[in-house]
């Protein structure tokens, strides 16, 4: 296989089979290997200081938080959330509004510093948990902090 | 008896100089959109959130950023993963940095520590706090606890810069 053209148009004629068997593999191995690529983005959130290292120094301790409980409901199949001592909330809208009736109420006393603390036991599922953390960066709420575990002490 | 049907010309020569253009022109796409870089990001089905940022700069965030994955062993048949449930299943997880295994709290811890060093003291207010940051990918199905067992080796180790992986949804895209 030579091509089309003629010996005359091109006297050296160059065997072409085996470069496009060649071609042919790397189109293989590349489609098989292709996969598109997820749209990924990040979430920023911090682990609260005083907790979890004994030698670290606190500059201000906060004592104002938001701190969102949430624990996994095996007859229900659910995540049951509720937000510091309150009832616990059956919609997200109930959830937010409670959490942004507290940060208005924090903003009016004139405290600034009032981080959403996700407080949530091991069983509770990932998706969840982004998903409160999703709502609240929504709502323009910044300071998301995760709750030290429970086998951890605060510092001494 | 012989039976003598038309005479067809075999001596037919295909031009194949257009096939190998478009072969050419496949091979290049496939090997320009080949991600031939290192696995540092396993295959995780992460959580769906509309309020990610965007990850810009991957490049310059991985000399300072680790990203712990916490994803399904892929040899192991679970019915609730499967089924996209909260697999429950300890052993059924793994947790991983760069391709390797830190499953193991206090392997992870050993090796955070090792980076957290790298970047620590830098404010002189906490000089045990390190800047280092540690990005958690973790599949949607996970539970929150395996997650919360590396956010408890990178505060013990003093990195509190925790990123979060999550996709955004496919319908949003244009919108963001």
């Amino acid at each position: 296989m030579g091509g089309s053209q003629s010996a005359e148009d091109n006297p050296v004629a160059i065997n072409v089979t085996a470069m496009v068997d060649v071609i042919f593999c790397l189109c293989l191995f590349f489609m098989c290997s292709m996969h598109f690529k997820q749209l990924e983005g990040k979430i920023e959130t911090w682990l609260p200081k005083d907790r979890g290292v004994n030698q670290t120094q606190v500059d201000k301790v906060v004592l104002e938080e938001i701190r969102v409980f949430m624990r996994w409901d095996a007859g229900s199949n659910s995540t049951i959330r509720k937000v510091g001592n309150r009832a616990a909330v059956s919609t997200d809208q109930e959830l937010m509004q409670v959490i942004l009736q507290m940060a208005s109420d924090y903003k009016r006393a004139g405290k600034t510093e009032f981080p959403v603390l996700i407080d949530a036991m091991p069983e509770v599922p990932w998706q969840d948990v982004i998903h409160v953390m999703d709502m609240c960066k929504k709502e323009a709420i910044e300071r998301i902090e995760f709750a030290a575990p429970m086998e951890y002490q605060p510092k001494k | 008896m012989s039976k003598k049907g038309p005479q067809i010309d075999e001596n037919v020569s295909p031009n194949l100089v257009p096939m190998i253009d478009i072969m050419f022109l496949l091979l290049l796409f496939f090997m320009l959109s080949a991600d031939m870089g290192q696995r540092e990001l396993e295959e995780v089905t992460l959580p769906k959130a509309l309020s990610v940022k965007e990850d810009k700069d991957t490049e310059k965030a991985g000399n300072e950023r680790l990203t712990v994955n916490i994803y399904h062993i892929y040899e192991v048949k679970c019915q609730a993963f499967e089924k996209a449930q909260v697999c429950r299943e300890d052993r059924h997880w793994r947790v991983g940095v760069k391709g390797r295994d830190f499953t193991d709290p206090e392997k992870l811890g050993t090796m955070l520590k090792k980076e957290a060093d790298t970047m620590r003291g830098r404010d002189p207010k906490n000089p045990h706090v390190s800047d280092r940051k540690v990005m958690i990918r973790a599949d949607a199905s996970a539970p929150y606890g395996l997650a919360q067992r590396s956010m408890n080796v990178c505060a013990k180790v003093g990195i509190f810069k925790i990123e979060v992986g999550a996709a955004r949804p496919p319908d949003d895209k244009k919108k963001g």
